[in-house]
């Protein structure tokens, strides 16, 4: 899949209002302050505690293959935002919207995904919300 | 007198008019969540002040409910025992009285707090790092559990199992569960106790509601962020009580002469939450499954991820020194 790669920076947000609640670990290591979208194709989905992972192969106009990691919350909060393991099976074609690492790894911390399939967006953050 | 003082002055009066409406009733009587909270709050701050140790309260409470009333099995199938579910917190976010707004840390701590100078201290410090890094290191990163009274601020699921001579007190996150024993027996004696990271705690019943008294707890901090840290000294008194069919509430008085020069009172609460289709279920929480979840704290206290499986050269992609040395200390 071709690379399609947008960095925005986007506006100062207030520390602890831009990260989700994060399990077991502070959020600075991520930048609050820019988002990043990537489009690519599912490679895996670390469904794990405290944290999952959504990695991700996107292909460069190089056509070099860079695997991306995006952090997002454990099973049971994912399953509170309805993002079930079978939403990202090997493969699936997908978009995705992060706050990135500030020391230049490929990775972030995903805030929205969008499925191409169907169109379908996933936003683990939703997961905190209480219903 | 200005606006200020008139309207702590009001708080005054409300406070000691709903502190004598709950000595009429009984000390042990539950304060409703309304309108009137900020004042009934106020009076079971002065309730909490009004002894000098948490065994004190605790004492007082289980003699204003006459010892307490042992829970029989038939008594479960009664709504208000019937704490069935999977629950979260339901506001607070990293504050640990959920009565705060959210949003940027005051650098002198919660207000709701009454520090000691060591305290204060400990939380302007933390301020000052926050401000100078942008980040921290939460002791959690190791994987270990949160331990009581962070206990009560985690953000995830919650389970508690109620029988006539014990209670679990179940938090998802590293399968931490509390255990209030209610089947009459003492704290462990001081000479054969032991601190860990959720204490020795018992518990009467009074009514529908769960009273429990915590000791031999450890050292920790309240939550991330500029939240106030306690020692091993904190003790912990708790009210719990189904106040209606998806909230329970917990009036939580921790006493820590080491960082608190007076008890500090807040009301932590938890939903039910919707489960219709079965989905959400506790598991078990390995907090090490994943390598990828590994975090080291860096020299200036900050955090930061070890190693990624995903990346081939973690050292040469990362701009960050701490992950160039651990990179080169995992080298054989």
């Amino acid at each position: 899949m071709k690379t399609n790669m947008i960095r925005t920076v986007i506006g100062v947000v207030a520390l602890g209002i831009a990260l989700p609640v994060l399990a077991h670990h502070s959020g600075g290591m991520f930048d609050d302050k820019k988002e990043i979208t990537v489009s690519g194709t599912v490679r895996e989905f670390q469904y794990t505690n405290p944290h999952s992972w959504l990695l991700v192969d996107v292909t460069g106009d190089d056509g070099k293959v860079t695997t991306w990691g995006f952090e997002t919350e454990g099973p049971s909060t994912l399953t509170r935002a309805g993002i079930r393991k079978s939403d990202f099976t090997p493969g699936t074609p997908i978009t995705i919207t992060a706050n990135p690492m500030r020391d230049g790894r490929p990775a972030g911390t995903w805030s929205r995904a969008i499925r191409t399939s169907d169109n379908k967006e996933f936003s683990p953050r939703g997961g905190f919300v209480v219903k | 007198m200005n606006r200020k003082s008139v309207f702590g002055f009001g708080m005054a009066v409300a406070a000691v008019a709903v502190f004598a409406q709950a000595q009429a009733q009984g000390i042990g009587a539950w304060v409703t969540k309304d309108a009137n909270w900020t004042a009934s709050k106020a009076a079971l701050q002065a309730l909490g002040e009004r002894y000098a140790t948490s065994d004190a309260l605790f004492d007082a409470l289980k003699q204003a409910a006459n010892g307490g009333k042992p829970l029989s099995f038939p008594q479960l199938a009664q709504p208000a025992y019937d704490w069935t579910g999977i629950y979260t917190r339901t506001a607070g976010g990293l504050n640990y009285d959920p009565d705060l707004p959210p949003g940027p840390p005051n650098p002198s701590g919660p207000a709701s707090a009454r520090l000691t100078p060591a305290g204060l201290a400990v939380v302007k410090a933390k301020a000052e790092a926050l401000m100078k890094t942008g980040g921290e290191f939460d002791p959690l990163s190791k994987c270990g559990p949160p331990g009581t009274p962070r206990w009560f601020t985690e953000p995830f699921l919650k389970e508690y199992v109620v029988t006539p001579g014990q209670t679990l007190l179940i938090n998802e996150m590293v399968n931490d569960i509390r255990r209030v024993y209610t089947d009459g027996r003492p704290h462990t004696s001081e000479a054969d106790a032991y601190g860990s990271p959720n204490g020795d705690t018992i518990g009467f019943w009074s009514g529908d509601m769960l009273v429990a008294h915590t000791k031999y707890l450890n050292s920790g901090q309240y939550q991330r962020g500029v939240q106030p840290n306690f020692s091993d000294q904190v003790n912990v008194v708790e009210r719990w009580r189904k106040v209606n069919p998806k909230t329970l509430e917990v009036d939580v008085w921790s006493y820590d002469p080491a960082n608190l020069a007076k008890p500090w009172y807040t009301r932590q609460s938890y939903s039910k939450l919707s489960n219709d289709d079965y989905n959400l279920r506790i598991r078990y929480w390995d907090c090490g499954e994943n390598s990828n979840n590994t975090i080291i704290e860096k020299d200036d206290g900050t955090s930061q991820f070890k190693d990624f499986s995903f990346v081939p050269d973690d050292a040469a992609a990362s701009n960050d020194e701490a992950v160039k040395k651990a990179a080169k200390a995992a080298k054989p």
